[in-house]
């Protein structure tokens, strides 16, 4: 009896302050090691479901499939086989949702629709809270009877591939808590600001805004995007719309620029990029754990992969060494010095002569012969690929849910290389290009 | 056309028939001519043909070429890049003039094209500047490839619309001259020179019954005075000199007799 209480009174402080460390974790600051305890409480079920979309990715023996097709037609037979079954059919997809409402209110949209002669797949996911649900509805018309099917054009492929990848994301982004919906959201930035330089760009260029939002990448849509339209110059689109955006902080260095003009505004999309690749990275390293490690590897990959880019594509513009410099990010593995060396680069060979320095981009420049560069970006995917695979082998990070993103990315990609090659009656050279991701 | 080979109407006159053979010459020279004109086309237009035929097979594989560089630069810079380089264009650079050449006489539209400058390409040398700036360069050289022979071919196909409309006239009127004008004017000429031959027949014969008639009448008249002589002294026994002498010499200064 006596050493049942000597027993409690040694132990259970040592449980308490056990609890101590698990309320810490709970509060993110991850205990490196740790993570199988606690993760799978709030992260569990998204990590679940993005491996599931993992697993929907198309394999070798699906494109060797597609490689062989002889018309775009065969190409939407053969991936209506595969997770893109839905998103191909026929009839023209009127809507998709995603949103929290209560049972009833789901039951009354579908009556609705059902009246309408629409068809509609709901599926119903338990949320957090008791008594909603999250009601991922997809309708479409279906085709009247006799009409003809709309041509099927490598452009809609594409579009109806990325619509999945939005659905995914989105679903993804509902489920989510703190911090993983902010790391997620960080993902989209990327496309964010392409959409921002591209509305800036057409506007000084006088287009229709409604024609600039249909070609916006449906990933990086934000709320207030349409009125960048308005602005007139940097301070007031600053003050007008980027304020509420995440984006904000990326432009205190851009602000000093008055004009946009045409020069400008590939700096200033590069300059944006590489603010938010370094915010990005701070996060990361915020988050710690296996989150900190995977994504660092997978961003100093991502940074020095842009300053290679831009070292080569500026040579021979007008671009000065220190505005290259200035483009280079402040983190990766070039990080400082292989940037001193790329940015006094003036031809490929000593591009080539600054990286085979470090070791993993030595095997990656190996690939490619002297004087050619056309086969860097390709070698580049294929790295990335492979990085991005092993992403998926540890367990109970965030890194997955970028890595997926990413992989995804590049099945479009290779996607919209096959149907054009086969298109365009281009069979030869459509292994060129493909990168298999398992 | 109802009478194959007509002929003006026309005054048969000789100065009209110098008119008419005036006009044959210079129908004749200006055939001549014109067919000398449609050979030298027909020629230009079978050159034309052969490198409309060569050029629309190059285009083929170029169009090609410049596709697939585009599907290139999609992949490598993302499938927004086409949207990115059309927001960020002002102007043309390159541009297409037109200016006239003439050939065998016919005037012909050429294209040709040319950089401008001004409209400011270099600022897009940046476009895909971290990743694909190399595919979308390369993308650009082939549609510049593109554009020329597109062009070329332009020029080349409209040159063959223009020989064709000159080859068609020119052919026409050689048709015109050689089956319509020159008969006619043939036939008008003949029938001038008919008529001529008729009213010269007419005079001649004309002519020649005039002469008969005056013959006739002198004849007549002296036969009418032969028989006049001859009749006076068969009525008095006279002499014809007598008689003549009685009639003419006496009747002048005669007293007259009284009983």
């Amino acid at each position: 009896m006596r050493s049942l209480i000597e027993l409690t009174c040694y132990v259970l402080p040592e449980i308490r302050s056990f609890d101590r460390r698990i309320h810490r974790e709970e509060e993110g600051e991850a205990m490196y090691g740790f993570e199988a305890l606690t993760f799978n409480i709030h992260g569990g079920y998204l990590e679940a479901i993005v491996r599931g979309y993992r697993s929907g990715l198309l394999t070798a023996a699906d494109y060797n499939n597609l490689c062989q097709c002889e018309t775009l037609d065969d190409i939407k037979m053969h991936l209506s086989a595969t997770e893109y079954g839905t998103y191909l059919q026929n009839g023209a997809l009127i809507s998709h949702s995603s949103s929290r409402c209560g049972s009833d209110s789901v039951s009354r949209i579908c009556a609705d629709l059902r009246d309408s002669g629409r068809h509609v797949l709901v599926s119903y996911i338990p949320d957090q809270k008791p008594d909603s649900f999250l009601c991922r509805g997809i309708a479409y018309q279906p085709m009247e009877k006799g009409a003809k099917p709309s041509p099927l054009h490598t452009t809609t492929i594409v579009e109806k591939c990325t619509l999945k990848l939005l659905d995914e994301y989105k679903h993804m982004l509902c489920q989510a808590t703190e911090p993983l919906s902010t790391f997620l959201e960080y993902i989209t930035y990327g496309y964010m600001i392409d959409n921002v330089v591209l509305i800036v760009t057409g506007t000084l260029h006088e287009r229709d805004v409604q024609e600039l939002l249909e070609k916006c990448h449906p990933l990086g849509m934000f709320d207030s995007i349409a009125t960048l339209a308005v602005a007139q110059n940097m301070r007031e689109l600053y003050r007008l719309v980027l304020v509420d955006t995440p984006l904000a902080s990326y432009f205190s260095e851009c602000i000093t620029s008055e004009d946009l003009d045409d020069m400008n505004i590939e700096i200033m999309r590069n300059t944006l990029y590489k603010a938010y690749l370094e915010d990005f990275y701070n996060f990361c390293q915020k988050l710690g754990g296996a989150t900190a490690e995977i994504m660092s590897d997978l961003l100093a990959f991502e940074a020095d992969r842009r300053a290679v880019n831009i070292t080569i594509n500026s040579i021979g513009t007008e671009l000065t060494r220190d505005d290259r410099w200035k483009l280079y990010s402040n983190f990766g593995l070039l990080y400082p010095y292989g940037h001193e060396e790329l940015a006094v680069c003036e031809d490929i060979d000593q591009v080539r002569g600054a990286m085979e320095k470090y070791p993993p981009y030595q095997s990656i420049f190996a690939k490619i012969s002297y004087g050619e560069s056309q086969m860097l970006d390709k070698a580049f995917y294929e790295e990335e690929v492979k990085r991005l695979c092993l992403a998926f082998e540890q367990q109970f990070h965030y890194a997955v849910f970028f890595a997926y993103m990413r992989l995804k990315e590049q099945e479009i990609r290779n996607l919209m290389w096959i149907s054009e090659c086969v298109a365009q009656n281009q069979k030869t050279r459509i292994h060129d290009s493909v990168v298999f991701i398992f | 056309m109802s009478g194959q080979s007509q002929r003006l109407n026309v005054v048969p006159t000789v100065t009209m028939l110098g008119v008419m053979k005036a006009r044959l010459v210079g129908a004749t020279r200006g055939h001549a001519l014109l067919k000398k004109k449609s050979d030298a086309l027909t020629v230009q237009f079978r050159q034309i043909l052969k490198k409309i035929i060569s050029t629309k097979e190059s285009m083929g594989d170029v169009m090609r070429n410049s596709s697939f560089a585009l599907t290139e630069a999609k992949y490598v810079a993302g499938d927004n890049i086409k949207h990115v380089v059309l927001e960020s264009v002002k102007s043309a650079s390159l541009r297409v003039r037109s200016r006239q050449d003439n050939v065998a006489g016919v005037k012909l539209p050429r294209f040709e094209h040319f950089t401008d400058h001004s409209a400011g390409d270099a600022k897009s040398d940046l476009t895909g500047l971290a990743r694909g700036g190399q595919q979308v360069q390369s993308c650009r050289t082939a549609y510049v490839k593109a554009i020329e022979v597109l062009v070329e071919l332009a020029s080349l196909q409209t040159s063959f619309l223009t020989l064709d409309e000159a080859i068609k006239t020119t052919n026409r009127r050689v048709n015109a001259l050689e089956n319509v004008v020159k008969p006619r004017l043939e036939n008008t000429i003949t029938y001038i020179k008919g008529e001529l031959d008729e009213l010269e027949r007419e005079d001649f014969f004309r002519l020649k019954k005039i002469q008969g008639y005056k013959k006739r009448e002198i004849e007549r008249r002296e036969q009418d005075a032969k028989k006049y002589a001859d009749n006076i002294p068969l009525k008095t026994g006279i002499s014809m000199n007598s008689a003549h002498n009685l009639i003419f010499v006496g009747a002048e200064k005669d007293d007259d007799i009284i009983f």
